[in-house]
């Protein structure tokens, strides 16, 4: 708290600012976009997104207020407070289509999944932070932080939610691939994985699930698919997305969208009635500000003044870069359908708050990469 | 830790960062190429699928045109069909019961319609689906005063699951009368589709089969309009369809008056009565127009226009006296004696005959070595060509083919349009089938004389069809005009504004001299009123004067099948019973072909019908020309000119 007053003011980070209000103002745009074609159902969600924002942002300054450090020292209580909530969704949750996600608190929704990931940033920070080994580490190097992976991520396997616990991984990989790992212990666990995928298609996977890596494998090698079965909703986002062409139809003009036929605009493909709206001209516009913000995390990382900002930096970048790959790769058919949010973007209270917190994680490490 | 430390260990993940934003623009460069891809390179595609996604034409249809006869009674018409179309997915709560019971379902129908909405394909339940075909009045009304039942407010638009829509389908009032020349429509099959959609027809739309219906297709059907609107995916009518959505209003059909008189169908009918099979046709010699043209047995248009059954259909198939086949246009039968007068004309034309000689008859005439039998066993004694022809003394014929000669007789048949099609445009004609001489060699079938002898009495190979026979005897009658039979008279619009009145088409002048022709008709007119005529015995004593000549065709012996019973072997075996003629003898308005299938003796059988239809079609109106007046067609007012107008 020391720094809080006029050197915090001078170096708060407006580039990341500008770029997070940029894609939250056309997120909420879009959103009336998409929800205006079923106003019966979805009319008011732009509204509640602009309350999960505002919230957001004060969640956001209070993240950032307060010196990192400390969440550097409560970061193991951090720890335990998420695994408390994930163990809170199966005594709480009401089981929605087969899965247990939400607990209702008052008249909030609250989806612990998401918390997860910030609260994992922030551990690995703090284990790499205790841990400054520069010399090559070895599997068993990683057996701590893949502990501390695991204990989140199988409590949201239990729910299940495979597309959040996947995420998890891919953060917990893209910050130890910032470690000096040894060749060797990388060849054996890209190996694993080579080996453990086939399995897990056939074992670890549902039928609609599997249903839809076949339909995405179909449409990659071009094979003729059903567009009026699973292929359905991909098949007519990309018709959104190429019917917008290079300058969009116009805001409130997308066919697909106003007429209903690209389902889930608001929360999994708010990207398709964008590209179709706004065109490949508004495509390269959000594309660029996503880039931005990560590259621009990466950055704070590197100017970061201790190991525990620098690790969180790259989570919360890595967090940024999976989620809207993810979700654009597969609006765009270049991945399977899961459901995985464009951050910032997409309708969703909890998906709003996380994305709110790492941003308030990213403020925190760059105001106070130059305080000693 | 120390703060040195510590940036050296931050300073050690540094090299990293690079490869990690090397990797970002890699990752997102490729999402960059997938945009351009899409939205760029296939932007034409995408937009046309978008496009198309939010379009469906709605077809129009027009409203086919009526058909009428020469008095204006309606022969083929319209009447709305209501049908009942469900959209599963709006069903509500006790819709299915509600339905039913307005409906008047029994138990058994609520079962069915429940299995049928359970049957629907779940990807459908948003599609109106037809469900109740052409429902009564009763169900109608039943339906519409109870449709706020049905209805149900679902967010802020009032939905129903429940519609009944009305199309058009084709009514014949007259049923099963002259069916084969008025024709039926049917649903398009498949296979056809692809070949009339480039005309304009879509899956669902009936077109012409037979008679008037098919040959008139063009004219009757219209062409069908078309609405786009605009739809939401689920396929229901999109409430934002700010653009006007494009309207291609439907063109009714023409309408269609026929030269046939209902009225004299009606009388064809009933003197057929007793007949299972034969046809029957009745023209105007002084125009060519068709009055009434009959093939029996027939069948109710309506049954055919709402799609026979399999069984049904194939009743009528397998029906040995052939419902199905048009037998006065597309089959073509041995003519027997009505033949005669053409070989009459041969000879007297090339003046190789003197109608007076006579020639002895002893009941068959020695050809070749074989004996050619006469109609009477007995003989007739000695005839002239008017008595030969009252008798229908085949002898008498023998002999004048054996002088007269096979080609003459074919041409002059050919001359009166026999063996060639008539170009009625209904229908599929039977050329039917003239013999000559060069036929024969054509066909490497070793010359016989005899051939000549059963050509002149319309035997051996001559075959006709009943329309040529009434055109030819038309020409007969008229003094040798030969026309084209004219089925349709006039194409009108549907407000009733003539379009086209049709002419009468010539197809040839016949050269026969003036007192032949009155020799024949005296000899036609002796068959019905002299007292040796073969249609004597069943003439109408001071009734309209008829000429014409009986005719007993002999068919060929078939082998009795094993399976065949003997009772319908007997009947297949019978002769064709003819009678061709025309009335009022002096000056002929009409000119009828009766044709009995397998009916026997023509003078015992087709004569009576023949005769009772002409009394009854002329007779009413029929005044007996003065008898002193020698030759007054000139002063003698037409008074029945305008008669069927």
């Amino acid at each position: 708290m020391v720094t809080i007053g006029k050197g915090l003011r001078d170096q708060f980070d407006w580039p990341l600012f500008v770029t997070v209000a940029s894609i939250a103002v056309i997120g909420v745009t879009n959103l009336y976009s998409a929800t205006s074609a079923n106003p019966d159902e979805l009319g008011q969600l732009y509204i509640q997104q602009i309350y999960w924002l505002t919230i957001g942002a004060g969640v956001a300054v209070l993240v950032a207020a307060i010196d990192y450090r400390h969440y550097e020292r409560f970061a193991w209580f951090a720890y335990g407070a998420g695994i408390v909530l994930l163990l809170l969704v199966f005594l709480l949750a009401p089981e929605v289509r087969g899965s247990q996600r939400w607990i209702y608190i008052g008249g909030f929704s609250l989806q612990p999944s998401e918390l997860a990931k910030p609260i994992l940033i922030v551990a690995l920070a703090k284990h790499l932070h205790n841990d400054p080994k520069t010399e090559g580490r070895t599997l068993q190097d990683l057996v701590v932080p893949a502990l501390i992976l695991i204990g989140p991520m199988s409590l949201i396997l239990l729910q299940p939610d495979l597309g959040t616990a996947l995420l998890c991984a891919f953060i917990f990989a893209s910050i130890m691939v910032l470690t000096n790992l040894k060749k060797r212990s990388l060849f054996t666990l890209v190996m694993a994985f080579v080996l453990a995928a086939p399995i897990i298609y056939v074992v670890g996977l549902e039928r609609y699930q599997r249903g839809r890596i076949d339909t995405w494998w179909s449409m990659v090698i071009g094979e003729e698919i059903d567009v009026s079965g699973d292929a359905w909703q991909v098949y007519q986002s990309m018709v959104a997305i190429g019917s917008g062409g290079t300058w969009g139809k116009g805001f409130m003009q997308g066919t697909q969208n106003q007429h209903r036929f690209v389902p889930d605009t608001h929360s999994d493909f708010p990207i398709a009635v964008w590209a179709e709206e706004q065109g490949f001209v508004g495509m390269l516009l959000l594309l660029g500000l996503y880039v931005f913000l990560i590259l621009w995390s990466l950055r704070i990382a590197s100017t970061a003044k201790d190991r525990f900002g620098a690790v969180t930096a790259v989570g919360v970048a890595a967090f940024f870069f999976w989620h809207s790959v993810i979700n654009i790769g597969m609006v765009c058919a270049l991945l399977p359908v899961v459901g995985v949010t464009l951050p910032l973007f997409s309708y969703g209270g909890s998906s709003v708050l996380t994305s709110m917190i790492c941003v308030g994680l990213l403020m925190n490490v760059s105001i106070r990469r130059f305080s000693y | 830790m120390s703060l040195l430390s510590q940036r050296r260990e931050v300073g050690e993940f540094r090299k990293r960062y690079k490869w990690m934003a090397l990797a970002v623009s890699i990752v997102f460069g490729i999402v960059v190429i997938r945009m351009m891809q899409l939205q760029l390179l296939d932007r034409d595609h995408y937009g046309e699928v978008a496009r198309e996604n939010i379009t469906r034409t709605i077809g129009l249809p027009a409203t086919r045109g009526i058909v009428r006869d020469t008095h204006g009674h309606v022969i083929a018409t319209n009447r709305p069909s209501y049908d009942v179309f469900l959209t599963p997915a709006r069903l509500a709560e006790g819709d299915v019961e509600t339905l039913s019971t307005l409906m008047g379902l029994d138990a058994e129908g609520r079962r069915s319609l429940t299995e049928r909405l359970a049957a629907v394909p779940e990807r459908r339940h948003n599609h109106q689906i037809r469900f109740f075909t052409d429902i009564t009045r009763e169900q109608l009304a039943a339906i519409q005063t109870h449709s706020t039942d049905l209805t149900h407010t679902e967010g802020r638009r009032e939905v129903t699951a429940v519609e009944v829509v009305a199309t058009p389908v084709r009514t014949y009032p007259y049923r099963a009368l002259g069916s084969h020349a008025i024709g039926y429509l049917n649903e398009l099959r498949g296979d056809e589709l692809a070949e009339l959609r480039p005309a304009g027809y879509r899956l669902g739309d009936r077109i012409g089969r037979t008679g008037i219906e098919r040959a008139w297709e063009n004219l009757l059907r219209g062409r069908r309009g078309s609405r786009r609107i605009l739809v939401d995916a689920d396929l229901a009518r999109s409430e934002r369809g700010d653009e006007q959505p494009d309207v291609i209003e439907p063109v009714p059909g023409r309408d269609i008056s026929l030269t046939l008189d209902m009225d004299l169908m009606r009388i064809v009918e009933r003197a057929m009565r007793g007949h299972p099979s034969g046809a029957v046709a009745v023209v105007d010699v002084r125009t060519g127009a068709v009055r009434a043209l009959l093939s029996k047995p027939s069948y109710e248009l309506d049954a055919f226009t709402a799609g026979l059954s399999r069984e049904e259909y194939a009743t009528l198939r397998d029906d040995p006296f052939r419902p199905l086949i048009d037998k006065s246009i597309y089959d073509a039968f041995f003519p027997g004696s009505v033949f005669k007068p053409f070989s009459a004309i041969a000879g007297l034309e090339d003046h190789l005959i003197d109608p007076h000689e006579r020639v002895r008859c002893n009941g068959s005439y020695r050809f070749g070595g074989r004996d050619f039998p006469c109609n009477v066993r007995s003989g007739h004694g000695e005839v002239d060509m008017r008595q030969a022809m009252m008798q229908s003394c085949n002898v008498y014929f023998y002999s004048l083919a054996e002088r007269v000669g096979l080609d003459r007789i074919a041409r002059v048949a050919q001359d009166f349009g026999l063996g060639r099609r008539t170009g009625i445009g209904i229908n599929t004609e039977s050329p039917g089938f003239i013999p000559t001489r060069s036929w024969y060699d054509a066909h490497d079938i070793a010359w016989r004389g005899g051939f000549a002898l059963n050509t002149a009495i319309g035997q051996g190979d001559t075959k006709v069809t009943i329309i040529q026979m009434a055109m030819a005897y038309a020409a007969l009658a008229n003094g040798g005009t030969l026309y084209v039979p004219q089925i349709v008279e006039r194409i009108s619009a549907p407000d009733g504004t003539v379009i086209e009145e049709l002419e009468p088409r010539v197809r040839r002048r016949v050269h026969v001299s003036r007192e032949n022709l009155a020799f024949l008709i005296d000899s036609f007119s002796g068959v019905v009123n002299d007292p040796l005529g073969t249609a004597y015995a069943v003439r109408i004593a001071d009734g309209v004067p008829i000429a014409g000549k009986t005719g007993t065709a002999q068919v060929y012996q078939r082998a009795r099948l094993s399976e065949e019973d003997a009772a319908r072997a007997e009947y297949r075996n019978r002769a064709h019973a003819w009678f061709a003629g025309f009335a009022p003898v002096e000056d002929p308005e009409v000119a009828i072909i009766v044709m009995i299938e397998h009916g026997g003796s023509g003078g015992r059988y087709a004569a009576p019908v023949a005769i009772q239809i002409l009394q009854e079609y002329l007779g009413p109106t029929y005044t007996p020309r003065p008898r002193d007046t020698g030759d007054a067609d000139a002063d003698r007012p037409r008074s029945r000119a305008g008669r069927g107008h």
